[in-house]
């Protein structure tokens, strides 16, 4: 965990959260390193004058200025290399999404999920079948450094403990955590001990429920029993807000649906709206009663669902005979 | 810059005070065999050369860019991830051998070589691994950038009967170095034929 947990917007710090971040000062990247490190990286910089040399004799080596280079055993174990790279020291197995693996040393194999040995384990830690496949199983003694297309990473600890998050956000897990599908669709939930590593679109911030935030920048919560919708009532009331939601005439903020949170717990929000790209987390099984059972997941985020809105009659289904008819 | 010139990355400059020439060299700056060899490679690039006084800023896509100092060393990047030079380094093609063509980075590499600075870009801050003796790395290719000093890289497949089925590890293919270097990576994967299997 890079970025030390900031109290920039009057947050309260939160004492007994079950999921630490990183302590910040055991951190074997110091904030010093990383502005070294960073420095020759600042855009706009001046390149640095090169000292002239006689031909031939030997030309200046890398001073203690220059970029900090990484070997086996200077790369943090369990922790940041920079805000967009992870390093496992692992010793056994590791859970991780497909391709996120960068780079590594040592003795590592990877292998998918699924094949003989392994599903024992799997038992224990996946229990949906269906999204089993995108994951894989790295075992092995050696460092493995995780990125995800450039976003920013952070680990968090759980402790006994709960935590859903979006399901392309999340990119690795120890195995004594259990991974399983959300009631919620696209999303994942860890439960247990252990520590995981989930990426998101800038630093990740912490807020306690209750709380409305914006769909696109959530990136998962902890141990709040009620996640649910919220919509602003007086601007979607009638038949007008109706339209107006369907249309967009008469303006939109798009700031009328949230998702509320109330209860103990915390909220993980990430500082854009940039959402990153879902994973499939595998269709459940379609029954009477089950949330998204059956039912194809809608593009996007779960903002397109329309309020049943009385006096509008049948047009809250619109959305779905324009599907029907391949619109 | 005082007077010397640097050749980058067509397109590369965003701003600059004091007196700048822009000149634009057919077929990546190596004169008629580099040029004909560039074509042949598909290590394409398009180069300028800046001559002038004062500072030129250069940048692409607001990636990261990372300076290596070259004393006479040699470094491999791929083209698509070399912003600028000094013109004090010569750069060439070099061929990676079946190695780049399986990962998807094409059979070819840019080599630079000489004393000087090089400009990489990177999506993401590179980082900056050291290979030795007995500790040798494995990369992804899509996140693989650049290396320097005396490697040997190696394609190593961990593909087997389950990856033409889709349940392969999602990392069948990287690339081992081994020797002593430096190896850049990047914190986020080009896709590469390499990457999806």
């Amino acid at each position: 965990m890079s970025y030390p947990p900031q109290q920039p917007y009057g947050q309260q710090p939160y004492p007994q959260q079950p999921y630490q971040q990183q302590p910040y000062p055991q951190q074997p990247y110091s904030d010093q390193q990383y502005q070294q490190s960073y420095q020759p990286t600042q855009p706009g910089m001046q390149l640095p004058p090169m000292p002239p040399a006689p031909p031939g004799a030997p030309l200046p080596q890398h001073d203690g200025s220059g970029p900090v280079v990484h070997d086996v055993h200077s790369l943090p174990v369990n922790d940041n290399v920079n805000p967009y790279a992870f390093s496992v020291d692992l010793n056994g197995p590791y859970y991780l999404q497909k391709g996120k693996m960068i780079a590594y040393y040592g003795d590592i194999r990877f292998s998918g999920i699924g094949r003989g040995v392994l599903d024992r384990v799997l038992e224990q830690n996946f229990n949906s079948p269906l999204h089993a496949s995108d994951w894989v199983v790295a075992e092995g003694r050696g460092k493995l450094l995780l990125a995800d297309r450039a976003f920013d990473l952070n680990s968090y600890d759980l402790e006994n403990g709960n935590l859903t998050v979006r399901s392309g956000n999340l990119l690795a897990f120890e195995p004594t955590l259990a991974l399983k599908q959300s009631i919620i669709p696209g999303f994942l939930t860890l439960i247990g001990t252990g520590k995981f590593v989930a990426a998101s679109n800038g630093p990740v911030h912490f807020v306690e429920p209750p709380i409305r935030v914006d769909p696109q920048a959530l990136v998962g919560w902890a141990d709040c029993p009620a996640p649910c919708h919220h919509y602003d009532h007086s601007y979607l009331h009638g038949v007008l807000g109706g339209i107006r939601h369907l249309t967009g005439i008469g303006g939109a903020s798009g700031e009328e649906h949230q998702f509320e949170f109330i209860g103990a717990g915390q909220v993980l929000l990430q500082s854009s709206e940039t959402l990153m790209a879902e994973r499939s987390v595998g269709v459940v099984a379609s029954e009477p009663g089950v949330p998204g059972g059956g039912v194809p997941q809608q593009p996007g985020h779960g903002g397109q669902q329309l309020p049943n809105i009385p006096g509008l009659g049948n047009l809250g289904n619109l959305g779905d005979l324009g599907r029907r008819f391949g619109l | 810059m005082a007077g010397d010139s640097v050749k980058a990355r067509n397109g590369s400059m965003v701003a600059y005070t004091g007196q700048m020439n822009f000149k634009k060299l057919t077929g990546g700056g190596d004169g008629l065999r580099g040029m004909v060899a560039r074509r042949l490679t598909g290590e394409q690039m398009t180069v300028m050369e800046v001559k002038g006084q004062g500072t030129c800023y250069f940048a692409d896509q607001a990636t990261e860019v990372s300076l290596v100092r070259l004393n006479g060393e040699t470094l491999y990047v791929e083209s698509d991830n070399l912003l600028c030079t000094e013109a004090s380094l010569h750069t060439g093609t070099s061929f990676t051998g079946l190695n780049g063509m399986a990962s998807g980075n094409g059979l070819f590499t840019t080599k630079v070589e000489g004393s000087g600075w090089a400009a990489l870009t990177s999506n993401g801050p590179a980082i900056i691994l050291r290979v030795t003796q007995g500790t040798p790395l494995r990369v992804d290719p899509g996140a693989y950038v650049a290396h320097t000093g005396n490697l040997s890289r190696h394609l190593k497949s961990g593909a087997g009967w389950t990856t033409l089925i889709g349940e392969g590890g999602g990392e069948a293919m990287q690339v081992e170095f081994t020797g002593e270097g430096l190896v850049y990576v990047q914190p986020s994967e080009k896709t590469t034929f390499g990457g999806d299997v």
